[in-house]
């Protein structure tokens, strides 16, 4: 019977949207690092933490104070939800009674519901004995205040701050990873310590004028001299408690120091996995971003041309010269070879990035990387720098959208220079996007003014622009002359003024950037007010 | 027929060269390397292995006296200002486009005496920017003024005699009559400014100024011979 209401009561549990999102929403608010409503919860768990432990210390030296104790119960109250909460999303228990049942079925077994609830157990065991869940529950000990003794664990209260600070969790990181390190230094420290209080504790007993009296005496003299400290209130006066004292402050020296530079090293390490972390993290809150592989001179232009356009981006370069000065100028940058999978994974190529770069200054790593990216993502664009010409339909066959050579318009415009410096200078203007003009293409949408209007009413020349074309795929417009056919589309060099305009259509203008902007807006109002009748 | 001087062979080089029309123009490539000397040579070039450091070999090239047009593309930003600082002191009226590798050397450039400065990895960057945020206007740019396709960029000198002196700019309704688009004018008034027109065409035309147009290379040509014979 019990078994049988179990198991309803899980398959309830499976089916509820209400009470995935309820766990949902409770991960959110306790482990999912990208959320902002944790980062809220933490900073609220700090203040908490540090306002009880204040409170807690002020309170050990003076007389007890019922707002105090009413304080202390809220906090105690909080914890405990806290510690079920996190219990409770540390796994999901009714899949496990469900994973027991379906597999009992599958193999024409009696269902054993121990067996399931034995697994449960352990599994919430395993999250009982983490060392955060550990912390969690010492921490909400000290409220008794029957317990004295177990006022130490208040000091469990401030380690609980690890769960909200993330670079605290950095360096225990760091001494984790390196815990093998620090106990063979810790083990041949203590070696040398015990030698130490033996010895002094022989040579420097009282009867030969010394003034150890006890081996305590002795380890507490070793350890304040071999860190170096040497309070002085235990001092050796033989000459072979002298010695012993000399061996030992050189050889706590050399301890200290090997134990800074381990620690050093590995942070260095750490800091570069931290700072990938960050930008993993950055990644995942933008949609529609660029990849740009290679940070050469191509590389940086592009970069530096989206940041003005505040296009958001992330670079990739095996250099580091490169990579320094892309982090320099507050990019998103991985140090690693764009050639790999698992570098363009974790750039994100199937996680919101919309184009890949490939201007790398070799032709094989382009190649290279626009097959890895086609392959891992085939719907992204991508766009390639090619330096001989031989390769462009290699690169095309690898799967690139676009090849690019360096030097064609920059060669274009030099030569051209040579018979119409005039239209040079025009060219260059509307290249560089000087003196404000741009060129630039508006899509009608559907519903606004332009739709159905005809060239002669739009009459773009009022707005102060000129218009040099139509490019449209919409087959309606076929019978006008001047068109030009590009890919699945056409061209309307010039249309005439009877040429009606079409939905999705796009006009491409010249003009003035505010006046781009300002036909931009009169468009898309119009759509709107359109939208609300 | 001008004669053009392209002082290094490299890829920037064998750009300009592709869109030079080499029956037009006198054209020869300066390289100090000899064996890049003699890739250009293998191209049917002609080819000078001398040291740009020396004027007088300069000299004997012909600055100074018959070179019209000077391309400094040497691959080290210090030797295209060298080049064009000596060409400069030679010729006052060179005209001299160097190509840099980085960009703070554009200043540099201009000082020493440079007519144009062009930053390839700049242009090329454009291309990729505007490929990834508007693709439709590479594609217009390459049919229209990169000569994939009919469309080109032009420009057009008013002559002496022509029925366009004293009219309006206004007045042209060049789209209508030529099928050709007008984008912007180099105004000998205003001493030789180049600006784009939009909608401000209240310009009143003059012999000497010269016309920006877009448009099928028939209709250009049409447009030019009408403007001299008027």
């Amino acid at each position: 019977m019990l078994t049988r209401l179990l198991l309803v009561f899980a398959y309830m549990l499976k089916t509820s949207k209400r009470y995935r999102s309820i766990k949902r929403f409770f991960f959110d608010l306790l482990e999912n690092v990208d959320n902002p409503l944790k980062k809220i919860f933490d900073v609220f768990m700090i203040c908490i933490i540090f306002s009880s432990v204040g409170l807690k210390v002020y309170e050990s030296r003076t007389a007890p104070n019922l707002y105090i104790d009413w304080f202390e119960y809220e906090v105690m109250l909080l914890f405990i939800v806290e510690y079920i909460l996190r219990a409770w999303l540390y796994n999901d228990s009714h899949l496990i009674i469900l994973r027991e049942y379906e597999k009992a079925l599958y193999l024409n077994k009696p269902f054993e519901l121990r067996a399931a609830l034995k697994e449960i157990l352990l599994k919430k065991l395993a999250y009982m004995t983490s060392p955060y869940a550990l912390i969690d529950l010492l921490a909400i000990i000290p409220t008794y205040r029957e317990i004295r003794f177990l006022r130490i664990f208040l000091i469990f209260r401030l380690f609980k701050l690890f769960r909200y600070v993330n670079s605290i969790k950095i360096f225990t990181d760091v001494i984790v990873s390196k815990r093998f390190e620090l106990l063979t230094l810790a083990m041949i420290m203590g070696l040398i310590v015990i030698i130490a209080t033996l010895a002094i504790y022989l040579f420097e007993s009282p009867a030969l004028g010394g003034e150890i009296e006890d081996l305590f005496s002795g380890f507490y003299w070793a350890i304040v001299t071999v860190a170096t400290l040497g309070y002085g209130d235990l001092a050796p006066v033989t000459p072979a408690g002298r010695i012993v004292a000399m061996l030992l402050i050189l050889s706590g020296l050399v301890g200290l120091a090997f134990f800074t530079s381990i620690i050093v090293a590995e942070f260095e390490d750490k800091m570069q996995v931290f700072r990938e972390n960050k930008t993993a993290a950055e990644l995942k809150r933008y949609t529609d971003f660029v990849i740009i592989c290679g940070y050469g001179r191509v590389g940086q232009e592009i970069a530096r041309q989206l940041s003005r356009i505040k296009h958001k981006f992330i670079v990739i370069d095996r250099k580091e010269a490169n990579v320094e000065q892309a982090r320099k100028l507050g990019y998103l940058v991985i140090q690693d070879d764009a050639c790999t999978d698992s570098v363009l994974l974790s750039a994100g190529i199937n996680k919101g990035a919309s184009v890949v770069v490939c201007s790398t200054g070799q032709d094989v790593a382009n190649v290279y990387i626009t097959l890895t990216s086609r392959h891992l993502n085939p719907k992204i664009r991508i766009i390639s720098q090619v330096n001989r010409v031989e390769n462009e339909k290699k690169l095309y066959q690898a799967g690139a959208d676009h090849v690019i050579r360096p030097f064609e318009i920059a060669g274009l415009l030099a030569a051209e220079y040579v018979g119409q410096p005039v239209a040079f200078e025009a060219l260059l203007g509307l290249l560089r996007e000087q003196r404000h003009i741009h060129l630039e293409t508006i899509v009608i949408q559907p519903g606004t003014f332009a739709e159905h209007q005809s060239i002669k009413d739009l009459a773009v020349e009022q707005y102060k622009l000129k218009l040099i074309g139509i490019i449209s795929a919409n087959p309606v417009h076929l019978k006008h002359k001047n068109a030009y056919k590009v890919k699945n589309e056409h061209f309307y060099f010039n249309p005439a003024p009877h040429f009606i305009l079409q939905a999705k259509d796009i006009l491409v203008i010249i003009g003035r950037e505010y006046s781009i902007g300002y036909f931009r807006d009169q468009l898309e109002k119009s759509g709107l007010k359109k939208g609300a009748k | 027929m001008a004669r053009i001087a392209i002082f290094g062979f490299n890829r920037l080089s064998f750009e300009i060269l592709s869109r030079l029309d080499q029956n037009l123009h006198e054209i020869f490539v300066v390289e100090q390397d000899s064996i890049r000397a003699g890739q250009a040579l293998d191209k049917g070039l002609t080819v000078f292995n001398i040291d740009f450091r020396n004027d007088e070999e300069l000299s004997k090239l012909g600055i100074g006296r018959n070179i019209d047009f000077l391309f400094c593309v040497l691959p080290e930003d210090s030797d295209n200002v060298f080049l064009t600082l000596s060409a400069r002191a030679m010729d006052s009226r060179l005209s001299i486009i160097a190509a840099v590798e980085y960009p703070d050397c554009i200043d540099k450039l201009i000082a020493a005496g440079a007519t144009k400065v062009i930053d390839p990895y700049q242009i090329c960057a454009r291309k990729f920017c505007d490929l990834i945020k508007k693709p439709e206007i590479t594609m217009v740019l390459d049919h229209t003024v990169f000569g994939r396709g009919d469309l080109r960029l032009a420009e057009v000198t008013i002559p002496e005699g022509s029925r366009l002196i004293d009219k309006m700019v206004s007045e042209l309704n060049l789209n209508v009559d030529y099928n050709l688009i007008l984008i912007g004018i180099l105004d000998k008034e205003l001493n030789d400014d180049f600006h784009f027109v939009m909608g401000e065409q209240l310009h009143k035309l003059t012999v000497g100024d010269v016309l920006v147009l877009i448009g099928p290379s028939r209709a250009i040509r049409l447009f030019t011979k009408e403007l001299c014979h008027a």
